[in-house]
């Protein structure tokens, strides 16, 4: 039998000691920044190509209707939507302030902050999907114009199926996961909430 | 930036041996305990241009330790207390002295506690003063003062009926 006098006697005397040394650490602080750059800097160079490409198009192609022009602003659209809310969130969750703050609103925080990621990877998906199916169908007033009807009909078939699939099959599973890992995540910082609550 | 690196290797070699017992009481493992311990130290060094002179810096960096373990269950994959308590035993297994076997069951012991008791019963048994972890966990010093006699009941208990079994 130990009183806790002891076992605080014990936990002075122990050996574990941390196996990260200071240069270590300033390694690591060089390579995660450079890591973090590069990371944002590939993002910005996929999401300006995409946008110059849109540009370049619908300046080098001169095509018949206006609604095509309309389809390219929506994609870019969609596209600069995807990328500000990406970036918007990872300013948000390195910020300091909320590092700094007690547990209990850190906690809070990061509760409110998974539940505006998963509302942004499902129920934004659902507007993002209409976006694209009305540029997809605008797009199509110009090709009415171009290829022949059966040719048309095919792509169009093709591409409501591949968009049923998308909605029906891949979204639906891809929500279930999200909402059961975002349930239990929640859970746990419901639990340990209510640990630090100050009564 | 050299005054700067000077400031971050003092606070490290005065504070990151109690940083890493407070992140080895939470995870229960020691790589984790040493990654989340790097994590911390990141931050530290990120954030200390912002550091007001309104808190001791260690009380400023165990709020940095405490919240980046609270945010590891984020990423942590789902690990039963078993699971975590054989992982503290074959920490241990390399060095089987009667002591070590000890400290293996103090931090099993630890680990069935609940997450804000693992935090304030590592900075109790550092001997960081109340008012500190007070500020730290963000509770009054009063209702601290109950936590710790009961948290000191709970971890004695445990460890007991540990070391009976």
């Amino acid at each position: 039998m130990k009183g806790f006098d002891e076992i605080q006697q014990l936990w002075q005397g122990q050996k574990p000691e941390p196996n990260v040394s200071f240069e270590t650490i300033l390694q690591h602080i060089k390579s995660h920044r450079t890591a973090l750059t590069k990371k944002l800097f590939w993002q910005s160079v996929a999401v300006g190509t995409a946008v110059l490409t849109a540009l370049w198009i619908c300046i080098v192609v001169d095509f018949s209707t206006w609604t095509t022009y309309l389809a390219l602003a929506i994609m870019v659209g969609c596209i600069g939507y995807y990328f500000a809310n990406q970036l918007n969130d990872y300013k948000d969750i390195s910020r300091s302030r909320h590092l700094l703050s007690k547990p209990q609103d850190y906690i809070n925080y990061l509760r409110a902050f998974q539940q505006k990621r998963n509302r942004f990877n499902t129920r934004s998906y659902v507007v993002y999907e209409i976006c694209i199916a009305v540029a997809f169908a605008l797009y199509g007033i110009e090709m009415y114009f171009i290829l022949p009807f059966w040719t048309l009909a095919g792509i169009f078939i093709f591409v409501v199926f591949w968009f049923l699939i998308c909605h029906f099959v891949f979204m639906k599973q891809y929500i279930k996961h999200e909402n059961m890992r975002i349930e239990e995540m929640i859970g746990n910082l419901e639990r340990i909430k209510g640990q630090f609550r100050d009564r | 930036m050299r005054d700067q690196r000077q400031l971050f290797q003092q606070l490290f070699e005065k504070n990151s041996k109690k940083v890493y017992h407070l992140c080895y009481g939470y995870t229960g493992d020691s790589d984790s305990a040493n990654d989340l311990m790097q994590e911390t130290f990141i931050k530290v060094w990120q954030n200390l241009d912002t550091f007001r002179n309104e808190s001791q810096f260690s009380t400023w960096i165990y709020r940095i330790a405490v919240n980046t373990c609270l945010s590891y269950l984020r990423t942590a994959k789902r690990r039963t207390t078993d699971e975590l308590n054989d992982n503290i035993i074959e920490n241990y297994a390399e060095e089987p002295s009667e002591k070590q076997e000890q400290i293996a069951l103090l931090y099993k012991s630890i680990s069935q506690l609940d997450e804000n008791e693992r935090i304030i019963i590592t900075m109790v048994l550092d001997e960081i003063p109340y008012p500190e972890i007070a500020e730290v966990a963000g509770i009054s010093e009063g209702n601290l003062r109950v936590k710790i006699h009961r948290i000191k009941h709970k971890l004695t208990e445990i460890y007991n009926s540990n070391e009976r079994l």
